[in-house]
């Protein structure tokens, strides 16, 4: 998978969502794509795994009311995270 | 449907191995006085993992105390915590199995969510960690879901219908309402039973981890601040008996277990239905002869995550109507943590010593109200009230709902 962050992002819903990746717009949330509940932590474990980061615990949060692109966002802040630590270690 | 032949259930014995330590009376000290034992998680493998706290069964417990050497050996977490758990409430019953041929008329049947997750975890490790060659050669007896109930059989000469009951967090509620209906229907005169758990493996707490249900904090149940649930571990184990049986022996009776309901949500393998619930506590009023009213007290579920202690309160509307908002509702659990198939036992000993004392144990940790959840909780302080009759929730993954009701002691 290649493209921009957000392309690999919204591959990654679309499929989680069983759906072509032209529906999904920055502004869906994972709830209007049908994506709930146990899915919806499978989809953050995809892309954890995928650009190999840990998004923090959100205890409490609802990741059903996420949109598309706070998922975009904070794929880019871990990874920002990882090379300042990457960084910092050498 | 409550059938005129019935049998009564007295329980004439407790024990439990909790994080508040050794001992059934010790939990319900620890309860009634409103102290947590949930504390920084003790793993040696702590700093890979996420999981901040814990309710443990203190590291003073010594498995060993009081077990034959030779069976030892055999007993991964789960049978150790539930052998001493037994050995505690069959004494306080003070029955003996030998006589007229009691132990072949008792029955023991235990719940467990996962059974030997120790044992699994230890061997796992080992061939595919150290790649060793080969498995330890107990570890089939050991980690076995049915190893606690066979455990409680043999050292006692329990020879009546024994088994395991697993339905992961309610395994325990299960397990006591398949011991009392044997009682019930007279295919047993005594039954030990209740639930077992040890299982902060460092796999099973990864998996949690992933789950992304666990709070990173303390146990709120019911509280706006909460942040999900605190795994513990231990065990409860009582003794039922037949009322008359219990009677003609001048037994002490510590309550009766008045009734039960057990239903499906039939709806998705972890989100809650109110609606299951509720049909669950409205059958357990119906099957004990119960009207809401009767009921002083609920022993909730109240795991502190978001999606149960909403649907809870709501279900508990549901079934009580009325009569809801003058129940008090209490979380044990943000003391003694989520003891997934032995939770229904631990929170057994609370209701007991509720029903006895007259107190009832609070919900630690409640600080912020929550507008969505609006019933009594009893926040952070005991009560001191009567409890004429309480029910005692159980609710687990996969949508199962199971439901005691208990009266005080005739």
């Amino acid at each position: 998978m290649t493209g921009t962050i957000q392309q690999q992002v919204f591959e990654i819903i679309a499929k989680q969502a069983k759906t072509d990746v032209a529906n999904v717009k920055p502004e869906s949330t994972l709830k209007d794509l049908g994506v709930a509940s146990l899915e919806a932590i499978e989809l953050i474990f995809e892309i954890e795994e995928h650009f190999n980061i840990s998004f923090p615990d959100q205890q409490g949060a609802n990741f059903d009311s996420d949109s598309a692109q706070s998922l975009v966002d904070a794929v880019q802040k871990a990874l920002a995270d990882k090379a300042a630590a990457d960084e910092g270690s050498k | 449907m409550q059938s005129p032949t019935l049998r009564r259930v007295a329980i004439t014995g407790m024990g439990a191995i909790s994080p508040h330590g050794v001992g059934a009376e010790t939990l319900w000290q620890g309860l009634r006085e409103g102290r947590s034992a949930i504390g920084p998680l003790r793993h040696p493998d702590a700093a890979r993992l996420r999981v901040k706290v814990a309710a443990q069964v203190p590291a003073s417990f010594d498995p060993a105390a009081g077990i034959d050497e030779r069976t030892l050996p055999l007993l991964d977490r789960t049978s150790e915590f539930a052998l001493h758990a037994a050995r505690e409430a069959i004494t306080q019953s003070g029955l003996d199995f030998d006589e007229n041929g009691l132990g072949l008329r008792t029955a023991v049947i235990v719940g467990t969510g996962v059974g030997g997750e120790t044992t699994q975890d230890e061997q796992s490790k080992r061939l595919y960690g150290e790649n060793a060659a080969r498995a330890h050669p107990l570890t089939i007896v050991r980690l076995m879901t049915n190893a606690s109930a066979s455990h409680i059989s043999i050292a006692w000469g329990l020879r009546g219908p024994t088994f395991a009951v697993a339905s992961a967090c309610a395994s325990a509620n299960h397990a006591i309402i398949q011991a009392a209906q044997m009682i019930r229907y007279g295919q047993a005169d005594v039954a030990i039973t209740g639930g077992t758990e040890a299982c902060l493996t460092y796999g099973a707490l990864k998996a949690w981890e992933a789950m992304r249900v666990l709070a990173d904090d303390d146990c709120r149940p019911f509280s706006a601040n909460r942040r999900g649930l605190v795994l513990g571990e231990g065990a409860g184990i009582f003794v039922l008996e037949s009322m008359e049986h219990a009677q003609a022996r001048g037994a002490t009776i510590l309550a009766e277990l008045a009734g039960s309901g057990m239903t499906a949500d039939a709806t998705d393998i972890v989100s809650p239905s109110a609606d299951g619930a509720a049909a669950a506590m409205r059958q357990a009023l119906d099957d004990a002869g119960l009207a809401p009213q009767d009921v002083d007290y609920v022993n909730a579920h109240g795991t502190g995550t978001l999606a149960n202690d909403v649907t809870e309160t709501r279900a508990i509307r549901l079934a009580f109507g009325a009569h809801a908002g003058r129940l008090a509702v209490s979380s044990t659990k943000s003391m003694h943590g989520h003891a997934l198939g032995a939770s229904g036992a631990l929170e057994l000993v609370a209701v007991i010593g509720a029903l006895r004392d007259g107190v009832v144990p609070p919900t630690a940790n409640l600080d912020q109200p929550d507008p969505a959840c609006d019933l009594d909780y009893v926040p952070n302080v005991a009560r001191r009230m009567p409890v004429r009759a309480a029910l005692s929730n159980s609710f687990a993954f996969g949508g199962l709902n199971a439901v005691l009701a208990l009266k005080r002691a005739p």
